[in-house]
């Protein structure tokens, strides 16, 4: 309990919430951060992006328009500072996805500025989106695992494309799958593996190269409440080593449930960034459409 | 090390994709096939054509009746061509000569026996430095009063233009059908590499959602097609060698058994040279097919 406690001391305003979230000692490792090597331990060479100061993410009167003028965002600015947690919810088409995916740059914004970690991404060259995607971790609703890899191979894969010792591959993954809680099932294939530890084998390949800010678009949209429920216990755990994590998700209990900041988007715009719970209906908030 | 990394890489998919491996070997396989069957026939017409070219030769028919004297201001008259260029080497081949050639040339030789006189005339004969001055070493020797009434001068000289023009041709021909066949193969195991990429187009996302630059996910690919072409590469060369010793030789070595000996008109590829050339061209099929047409699918 100590170790909450100080967690709790150093967090800045927006993470006190974590005193509401009932997290059993037990399940919290150790030390989640044993997993984050000193800084400063082997800067890769075209290992290009590092978050800087300022806020982690960062939209600036962003639009997206798909072909046949559908509007994916109409208009978004929001700041998201380091070490946040904050949940992104909407109704399907509300343009969380969107969001998501102009954040790992999987989309370019057509107009306005989006900015992660201090980097302009429309300025970004397209060779160093890779390096980007390093950055940061991302987590799916259906797991995107390569289906004839196991386990470990999966998580090792995230580690090898960073250029990683065999070594030291062998070393991290069996300790970052303990930590997601897959001890000893390192050896099964994803089909092996039921939704919440698939989910997990994800997570773990996310964070395995300490991302400082992690994505998640609708992790637990396939999984059971139980299941869920375990799922963002892990991603707050790993909130409280200081990365940020942003969640998409229209899951209202876990929403309600969290009590953390929330941006709601309808129709592409940001209706509510207010800390609490899902408060669904955009009808209440008086948006013209 | 991460050489042997791209290795495994590409032995884990090739098992992972079996049949669409499976089927770019096979193309691959029928690629080099072609190739190693065409490249020989055609080092084989081609070389058989310039032997015929440099055989253009004159021979210029003695007189049975011309003397010794005479014989002699012929032959300076040819001496006097070779000085000025025209005319590469010239032998004299006398009547005894002539019949020895006959009986080596023919099968049984015993016909001859039954000749009363020797029937053969002697004859100078004169190859040109090039085909195209024959016509011009006729002209100079043509009214010579040593030549033979009824023989004269003997030479091919429409088979001379002929070859030329067919030299140039196969010579084109062959060269443009190679490049052909090139770009073809290239086409053919990119489809079929196209298709894995197609089963594993979900896969690919994967690896560039978690950083891997496109080069990382190049590399296992492209030894993936690297393997798939080497290893159709040599079982076509086998097969190619198995038709070079149960056909082409036993064909070869059957047609000395005819009536008259041809000697080898020309020469094809070595085969171990064949080989080398054969096994590269596969290895560079696949790698190329595959970069090929991996560009599409790393875009963004």
């Amino acid at each position: 309990m100590a170790r909450i406690d100080d967690d709790i001391h150093d967090a800045d305003s927006t993470q006190r919430a974590f005193t509401l979230v009932e997290v059993p000692p037990e399940t919290v490792p150790a030390d989640l951060a044993v997993v984050t090597p000193p800084s400063g331990e082997k800067r890769r060479r075209g290992d290009v992006f590092r978050p800087g100061p300022g806020p982690m993410v960062q939209f600036q009167g962003v639009i997206k328009r798909y072909d046949g003028d559908v509007r994916g965002l109409d208009g978004v600015s929001v700041s998201i500072a380091a070490g946040e947690f904050v949940f992104l919810v909407g109704q399907s088409g509300s343009g969380k996805s969107t969001f998501i995916r102009l954040c790992i740059r999987e989309l370019r914004a057509t107009s306005g500025h989006v900015i992660i970690g201090g980097r302009d991404l429309g300025e970004l060259r397209r060779s160093k989106v890779p390096y980007l995607r390093r950055a940061i971790g991302c987590v799916f609703q259906d797991f995107r695992l390569l289906p004839d890899r196991t386990a470990s191979e999966n998580v090792a894969y995230a580690l090898q494309v960073t250029g990683h010792s065999r070594q030291e591959v062998n070393r991290r993954v069996p300790e970052i799958l303990a930590l997601v809680g897959l001890d000893g099932k390192g050896d099964r294939l994803p089909r092996e593996l039921s939704g919440g530890e698939q989910q997990r084998v994800s997570i773990a390949r996310a964070l395995v190269n300490q991302p400082r800010l992690l994505i998640a678009d609708e992790p637990t949209g396939n999984l059971d409440p139980d299941t869920s429920q375990g799922i963002m216990d892990l991603l707050t755990r790993i909130n409280r080593t200081g990365t940020t994590v942003l969640v998409a998700t229209h899951d209202r209990d876990t929403v309600d449930r969290m009590q953390q900041r929330v941006i709601a988007l309808h129709k592409g715009r940001i209706v509510r960034d207010a800390e609490g719970g899902y408060n669904e209906d955009p009808g209440d908030t008086g948006e013209i459409a | 090390m991460r050489l042997g990394m791209f290795f495994r890489e590409a032995l884990r998919s090739i098992r992972a994709n079996a049949a669409i491996s499976v089927a770019a070997t096979v193309t691959a396989l029928i690629a080099v096939f072609i190739l190693g069957a065409f490249i020989p026939s055609f080092m084989y017409v081609r070389s058989a054509v310039s032997a015929q070219t440099s055989k253009v030769d004159v021979d210029v028919y003695i007189s049975d009746t011309a003397s010794v004297k005479q014989v002699n201001v012929l032959r300076d008259k040819i001496g006097t061509l070779k000085t000025d260029g025209q005319v590469a080497e010239f032998t004299y081949v006398s009547k005894d000569d002539a019949l020895r050639l006959m009986r080596e040339r023919l099968r049984d030789p015993s016909v001859l026996d039954q000749l009363p006189s020797n029937p053969l005339p002697a004859k100078f004969n004169i190859q040109p430095t090039d085909p195209a001055n024959a016509n011009a070493i006729v002209a100079a020797v043509k009214d010579d009063a040593a030549l033979d009434p009824t023989e004269g001068i003997v030479y091919p000289q429409t088979t001379a233009d002929r070859l030329l023009t067919a030299a140039k041709f196969v010579q084109w021909a062959g060269f443009a059908l190679i490049g052909i066949l090139l770009v073809a193969a290239v086409l053919l195991i990119g489809n079929t590499i196209r298709l894995s990429i197609f089963a594993r187009r979900r896969e690919v996302e994967v690896m560039r959602l978690v950083g891997a630059t496109n080069w990382f996910i190049r590399w296992p690919f492209m030894i993936e097609g690297v393997i798939c072409g080497l290893v159709g590469a040599v079982v076509a060369v086998a097969m190619l060698w198995g038709i070079k010793v149960g056909v082409v030789d036993a064909w070869a070595s059957g047609a000395d058994t005819a009536l008259t000996k041809t000697g080898s008109a020309g020469e094809a590829i070595a085969f171990p040279l064949l080989t080398v050339v054969l096994v590269g061209a596969g290895a560079l099929l696949g790698a190329v097919g595959s970069g090929i047409t991996l560009r599409r699918f790393l875009r963004i």
